[in-house]
Parts: C-alpha cells; sequence; structure tokens
C-alpha cells in the first residue's frame, strides 16, 4: 500500500470492474491491454512517488510572490511538470500524428487520479493538456504546429481564461475583447480574467492563455463569444501584454497559482483565433465533461491522500481501551480498535472508492462515446453526459466530509501541520467550486440532463442498474443490498417525475429551487450502485482466490457496500422528502428575512 | 558494444511476505511484483546510458516463468532492445547463475551487468557466480562505471572508502547506488516494449547442491513505549540499553 494511493484498487475498477482493456477492440487503442495498462500504472506511481508527493508539504509551505512581474513558485514545480510530460501523459489521448499516445481516457484518467493524490500542484500539466486539447480538436494547422508541441512537451503552461470580474457563472455578460486586424484570425484582445488557474508561474517558458473573449460588433449574450490562443509571449519572444496584476491568496493549493490577469493594458495583445467566430463557448462546452471530471479526480485525489494518512495513524496510534475493559493496567488498543474509528476510517473508504470507481466508468463511458458505434455510442454518451454533474459533484461535496473526518481519527494531531491532514483540509474545499459551483451543476442535471431527449438518459441510467440489481439478486450475501437499491431506485423514479410535473406546471424558478438537493439524493443513489457493482465482483471473486491478501481485499470492497448501503444511502430519503414538499421556503423567503 | 543485464522479478517493496505451513516456501500468491530495484535502476540505467553513447545493444536476461515476463516489458520499456527469457522458476542464485552463463557463454556479451543484489533474498550471489562460470573477472558493488576502448574505469565502496578499479572487457559487475539514477517508462516506450523480441529458452540441466529447509519471519518490533515525563531516568535507560542510541 502506497501513502497516497491503492494501485489494487484502481486494477480492480480497470480490470475487474469495467475489462478496460477490452478498449482496444478499437483501431485507436489497439496497444493498451491489460499489461500495457498495468505498466502505465506503475509507471504513474513511480513518478508520483518519486517527483510528485514527497514535496507536497513544501509546495504548500512556498510562499508564492509575485516580484517586477515575475510569479515565483517552488522550483520542484518544474521537475513535476517535466516528468508527467516526460511521461506522456500531457494530451494522451490525442492521435499519434498531434503528438499524443492515443490512451484510452479511462487509463489518462487513472493517470491523474494518482498524480493528484501526490499533489494538487499535478493539475498544472493537465491544465496544459485540456488547453493543448482545444487547440487540437478546433484549431487551425499553424495553431497547433506552433503552439500544441511545446505544450506536451511541457515547457509552455496551458491555461483556460473564462472568468471576469462580472462575468463567473454568467458567461454570457462577458465583456473582454477582440478587434479585428489585418492579419487573419489575428486580433487585439482587452479586458481582464480573474481566478485564472495557472494563470502565472517561472516553471514555465510561455503561458497559452485559451481565452474567451467577444469580437467587437458580435451578438450579445452566449452567442457572440469566440475563443483565442492569447500566449504571454509572442512566438517571436516578444512580450504580448499579458499582465499579472496579482496572484490571489488561498487557504489551500497554496502554489497552484490563480491570477488576476490583464489583457492590452498598455500596449497590444495579440489573440489568434480558434476556429470559428462565435464558435467559442461550444468549443468549450465539449471540453466540459473532461474538465468537470477532472475536477472530481483531482477531489478524489485528495480524499484518497487524506484517507491513507488517517489510515496509517490508525494503525499506530494506541489510545484508550474497549469500552468493556475497566482495567487501566492493561495496555491501550490501537485506535484502529475502536467502532466509531472504523465508522470513520469506512466513511472515508466508501466515499473515495465510490468516487474512483463512478469516475473511471465515466471516462470509461467517454472512450465508448468517442470511439464506438450506433447504439453502444449513443447509449455510453447519454449516460456520461447525465453523470457527468455527479462526477464533478460527488467527490467535491462528500470529499470535504471525508477529510474531515480524516482529521478526527487523528484528533488534535489532525489539525497540526506535524501531519498532512490539516494541508488536505484546506485543498478539498475548492473542488466544490471548480467548473461551477455545485449550484450550477445540481441546475444541469435537473434542468438540463434529466430532461434531455425526453428522458432517454435517466432511461439509460435505469437500464443500466437493473441490470445489476438483477445479477445482486441472485448473489448469496448481496441480495439484500439489492432489495434496498430497488427501493431507492423507485424512490428516484417518483422524485423525478414529481418534479417534472412541476416543471410542466410551475415556473422554472420552483422546478429548480431545489435542485442541488436533487442532485445530492440523486448522487446517493448513484454511488449505491456504483458499491452494488463493486460487491457482485468481490463475492464472486472472493471464494476463488487463495492469497490472503486478495481475500482480504475482496472482503474491504463487501464490507464497504454494506456500510455504504446501512449508513450513507438512507441519506436520499430525507432528501426527497425535502422534495416531495410543496412548501417553496427559499422561493418565499425575502432577502430581508435574512439579516 | 553488446551488453546483457539480468533482471529478476522480485515482491514490491509494500508487499506482505508469508510462507507455507512449514515455512518452506514463498506464498507467492497475491503478491504484486516489481523489477528488483538495483536491476532497473542502476545496472540497465546505465547500461542504456552506455548504449546512447558508445552504440551498441542491450539485451535483457531473466530466469523466470512466463509470469516474470510483465516485468521484462517493463525493461524493453525503459530501453532495452530484446530479451532472453530461461523457461525455469529460480530455485537458487546458483541455479540461475548457471542458467545465464550458459545463454552468455556463446553470445559474445562486452559486458553483463546486474544488481549488487535482490531485495527478496538479498543474497548478492549470483553475479559471483556468473562470473566464475564465465571465467571474466568481476566487479561488485560497483557506483561509478566508464568505459574508453575496451577499457573499463569503476568505483566501488569499500570500508571507510571508495577504491578506482580498471579491468578490460569482457567483465561482470554488480551496480549499487550511485550507478545511475531511476528511468520511469515513458508511454512510448510501454507502446515500443511490446513490439520488441522476447526469446524463450529452456533451462540447462542443473542438480542444485542445496535445498532450503525452513524460512523465517524477522521477530515483530515492540510497540510504542509510552515514558512519562517526570520519568527522564527511564527514558534514558531505555534509549541506552534497548534502542542503543546513546
Amino acid at each position: 500500500m502506497y501513502s497516497f494511493i491503492s494501485s489494487r484498487n484502481i486494477r480492480f475498477i480497470l480490470h475487474e470492474v469495467l475489462n478496460a482493456g477490452d478498449l482496444n477492440r478499437f483501431p485507436f487503442f489497439r496497444d493498451y491491454d491489460k499489461d500495457a495498462m498495468d505498466m502505465a500504472i506503475e509507471a504513474a506511481i513511480q513518478i508520483t512517488s518519486s517527483n510528485i508527493y514527497p514535496f507536497n508539504k513544501a509546495f504548500d509551505q512556498f510562499k508564492v510572490t509575485h516580484v517586477n512581474g515575475v510569479t515565483h513558485v517552488h522550483p520542484q514545480l518544474k521537475h513535476l511538470i517535466k516528468s508527467i510530460a516526460e511521461g506522456g501523459w500531457i494530451c494522451s489521448g490525442a492521435s499519434f500524428e498531434n503528438g499524443g499516445g492515443q490512451m484510452p481516457e479511462v487509463l489518462s484518467s487513472a493517470g491523474r487520479l494518482i498524480f493528484y493524490a501526490g499533489s494538487c500542484n499535478s493539475a498544472y500539466p493537465f491544465l496544459t493538456s485540456g488547453s493543448a486539447n482545444l487547440i487540437l480538436n478546433f484549431g487551425s494547422d499553424e495553431l497547433k504546429s506552433a503552439f500544441v508541441p511545446r505544450m506536451i512537451a511541457g515547457e509552455w503552461q496551458g491555461t483556460m481564461a473564462l472568468t471576469e470580474p462580472q462575468a463567473g457563472s454568467s458567461l454570457s455578460d462577458l465583456s473582454t475583447s477582440a478587434t479585428r486586424t489585418e492579419k487573419q484570425g489575428t486580433f487585439h484582445i482587452s479586458g481582464q480574467k480573474i481566478y485564472i488557474s495557472g494563470g502565472d508561474h517561472n516553471c514555465a517558458d510561455n503561458i497559452i492563455h485559451l481565452t474567451l473573449a467577444r469580437i467587437k460588433g458580435a451578438p450579445s449574450g452566449t452567442k457572440g463569444i469566440s475563443l483565442f490562443v492569447v500566449p504571454k509571449y509572442k512566438l517571436d519572444g516578444s512580450f504580448n501584454d499579458v499582465k499579472t496584476a496579482g496572484i490571489y491568496g488561498k487557504m489551500g493549493q497554496k502554489n497552484y497559482t490563480a491570477a488576476h490577469l490583464m489583457f492590452g493594458e498598455s500596449g497590444i495583445c495579440e489573440g489568434y483565433l480558434v476556429g470559428e467566430e462565435n464558435q467559442g463557448l461550444t468549443y468549450m462546452f465539449q471540453m466540459m465533461n473532461e474538465a468537470r471530471i477532472g475536477t472530481g479526480l483531482l477531489a478524489a485525489g485528495n480524499i484518497s491522500a487524506a484517507y491513507y494518512a488517517s489510515l496509517k495513524y490508525a494503525f499506530e496510534r494506541p489510545q484508550g481501551r474497549h469500552p468493556s475493559n475497566k482495567d487501566i493496567t492493561t495496555p491501550q488498543v490501537l485506535i484502529i480498535e475502536h467502532a466509531d474509528v472504523k465508522r470513520m476510517l469506512l466513511l472515508q473508504k466508501s466515499i473515495l472508492e465510490g468516487s474512483i470507481a463512478l469516475l473511471l466508468q465515466a471516462s470509461y463511458w467517454a472512450d465508448i462515446a468517442a470511439h464506438g458505434e450506433g447504439f453502444e455510442k449513443e447509449n455510453a454518451h447519454l449516460l456520461l453526459e447525465l453523470l457527468t454533474p455527479v462526477c464533478k459533484c460527488y467527490p467535491s461535496e462528500m470529499g470535504i466530509i471525508s477529510v474531515k473526518n480524516a482529521m478526527q481519527v487523528l484528533g488534535g494531531a489532525g489539525y497540526c501541520n506535524d501531519f498532512p491532514i490539516e494541508q488536505y483540509f484546506r485543498e478539498i474545499p475548492i473542488n466544490s467550486i471548480y467548473e461551477g459551483t455545485t449550484t450550477i451543476h445540481g441546475i444541469d442535471l435537473l434542468g438540463r440532463k434529466i430532461l434531455m431527449k425526453q428522458g432517454a438518459a435517466l432511461s439509460a441510467l435505469y437500464v443500466e442498474i437493473g441490470k445489476d440489481l438483477d445479477a445482486a439478486l441472485k448473489i448469496e450475501g448481496i441480495s439484500l443490498y439489492s432489495k434496498k437499491l430497488t427501493v431507492a431506485v423507485q424512490k428516484l423514479q417518483q422524485i423525478t417525475k414529481h418534479l417534472t410535473d412541476l416543471a410542466i406546471n410551475e415556473r422554472p424558478e420552483v422546478y429548480l429551487a431545489d435542485a442541488t438537493i436533487y442532485l445530492e439524493g440523486f448522487s446517493q443513489i448513484v454511488i449505491g450502485w456504483i458499491w452494488l457493482k463493486q460487491a457482485i465482483i468481490a463475492q464472486e471473486k472472493i471464494t476463488l482466490v487463495d492469497a490472503v491478501s486478495e481475500q482480504q481485499f475482496y472482503s474491504g470492497k463487501i464490507q464497504t457496500m454494506k456500510y455504504y448501503f446501512e449508513y450513507e444511502l438512507p441519506k436520499y430519503v430525507p432528501a426527497f422528502e425535502r422534495l416531495l414538499s410543496n412548501s417553496k421556503i427559499t422561493l418565499e423567503t425575502n432577502p430581508l428575512d435574512l439579516l | 558494444m553488446k551488453i546483457l543485464v539480468c533482471v529478476s522479478k522480485t515482491p514490491d517493496t509494500t508487499a506482505k511476505i508469508s510462507f507455507n505451513a512449514d515455512n518452506t516456501e514463498f506464498q507467492s500468491a497475491g503478491v504484486q511484483y516489481i523489477m528488483n530495484p538495483y536491476d532497473e535502476w542502476y545496472a540497465l540505467v546505465r547500461a542504456l546510458e552506455l548504449k546512447e553513447t558508445l552504440g551498441g545493444t542491450v539485451t535483457l536476461i531473466n530466469v523466470g516463468t512466463a509470469d516474470d515476463e510483465q516485468v521484462i516489458r517493463k525493461g524493453l520499456a525503459i530501453g532495452g532492445d530484446d530479451a532472453v527469457r530461461i523457461d525455469a522458476a529460480p530455485k537458487s542464485a546458483l541455479f540461475v547463475a548457471k542458467q545465464i552463463s550458459a545463454h552468455a557463454k556463446s553470445a559474445g556479451y562486452d559486458l553483463i551487468m546486474l544488481g549488487k543484489e535482490t531485495i527478496d533474498y538479498n543474497g548478492s550471489e549470483v553475479g559471483a557466480m556468473v562470473a566464475e562460470y564465465m571465467d571474466m573477472p568481476y566487479v561488485s558493488y560497483a557506483t561509478k562505471l566508464d568505459i574508453a576502448g575496451s577499457t573499463a574505469t569503476l568505483m566501488r565502496d569499500i570500508e571507510g572508502g571508495e577504491e578506482e578499479i580498471e579491468v578490460d572487457l569482457p567483465f561482470v559487475l554488480s551496480a549499487a547506488k550511485g550507478m545511475a539514477e531511476q528511468r520511469i517508462p515513458n508511454m512510448r516506450g510501454i507502446m515500443m516494449a511490446k513490439s520488441k523480441p522476447i526469446q524463450v529458452i529452456p533451462a540447462v540441466p542443473f542438480e542444485d547442491l542445496s535445498v532450503v529447509t525452513s524460512y523465517e519471519l524477522p521477530k515483530a518490533k515492540s510497540g510504542v513505549k509510552l515514558v512519562q515525563p517526570e520519568n527522564m531516568d527511564e527514558l534514558v535507560r531505555l534509549l541506552h540499553e534497548e534502542a542503543k542510541v546513546i
């Protein structure tokens, strides 16, 4: 067991739950069999063990400064980026011709999870990956050859520059402008962007901002937004007037810069149009599933590191005796012996492994959606679309609870910086804000995904769950949980119908008022399904293996599934009770009532 | 320059070690295996560096069953050109040395490299035995290796310092920390490894002269001892008599 991740769990999900090696039936993935995937996972762990995890505390303690136009970050970041780049993980899913490795998304996600468990700073190269993928998917050949190779090499940092002071979640209010020049495809960019992750640092030779801006004369709202490549330094090496106004001070992720950028404030800032005019948001949204799953992975990495730190502590720390033992002359027991400590660890394990299994499942669907055909492709696309809000929000929101419990396991030690938990506790909350707050995703799920194609995505999910409910019903020791989940799914169907009726009969405000609560209950049931799926495999395999360590692994899966069904799944009940209520408390609350 | 690098499969450093009921056999079920780090990080990587500067080939050799191929593939992913697997369970150091030398004798290698020891049995025996079978010079625990023409210059750790050695090719060396920096395979290497050849050959007949009669795990470490702040004398006694650090 490593200090930050379980490679056995990753292999279980990849090979035993998903059979991901089967993806090599698609010509694009022909080289990725089980052995190649295992070797890639081992390489990712080696990179993390050598160049990332040992520096995580130093990253946190480094004071990022912005002096004389240079943003100084911890120098190890350069090695971190280089090792991930040299490993072939930036744009790993791109075609060989574009400099990628044609890697399945499911394997890429597993790698990212490992890197993120080592440190949130591993997000830097994957920001670059997302930006470079935008250029590869929508940019001209000229843009591709000018920018992508050095981004893939980890020499240039990529960013996504969307948010502005007056336009956060509401991108229709975006005001950064682009003015045409005489040169085809080249514009002058003017405006400000805030909270730009990786927006400036001195461990890259150039920063390439994939920037949303409105071409002068373009329609207002989201239909008039275009996408530009805006480098900090132009290709001839001269400064492109992208100035860093400042670096935000944050409660966590200290070395992972969030910059306030000014474009063309005191000179000319060139931007190069990506694809067609006014299609910027469409392009961005085509990459959104990847980015949102990426945020879920970042959260899951954080949960993983905190869980294994608290688990280690629980196995080493003697404290107290069993309640039935009143003899204080007997030795203290390890805290792992106490029921409530086990509860806190089971809670973390259920959130962690439930999140990882869901994220890898979604990534697997992304591969099928991209390379499959016919029904298989369409079905995977629907499931991916529907569950992306859960992939983003469940690890992010439940991660906060998970890491809080990790801290509780350590007690006072968890609050002190001799142990890593306090760092993870400061780092986890931002994931519920990256790529849209949880509110936004609740609205996305209920307002868009549930309704899409007359509920086809939700129907596809019910079919998938139904298959596992049937399978579990036939397995001794698990059938009880199949029945519990069946009841939960029936409730979900009932609630969803109730809400969709509201959508027809009431204002959208009423329908969407408690969308976040719907997302919470929906997520609990989805993760219940994901746990049942894992338990089916574990129950089948536990009797077939001889090794004690393997029996323990499968036993841990079954026991954690039981914990989830007994302690976590029932939390959908109060959430759904609220959704069935006709009271409109939040809508009827006058802002002055909150004073 | 034709280099042979001997690679072993060993349990991952995090693997739980256990033996069968009568303690005569290692329980391999469920154990995650890796390439022996001394073979990988030092011998193989230095061999690749030499190939990159002097030209030539790096061949991996492993004595093991088909299960070892994942470890061999990793060596190929890091940069080895091809591999030979002697299809037999590695029963003892002498058996392994016999098999390696039987193949190497006719293949004309300029240099045979391996790690200073494997991290499972820590025997440090195979290198010397191969050299003896091959009738070649042997340098153990080498931390540095340079080659000019047909002469190699090596550094090796000795008690209290280092010594420099010159030796003519061909010879056998065991590599220790300092010889090279670890290389992690990249995705391109992993993909290319799939198409590199692994020649599987049968073992030559060999009868071991010794057998392992039993294994024993180290005694479990005692738990943490808590000493009350007012009892400093006891703390000093424990540090002096038990921990032996003062």
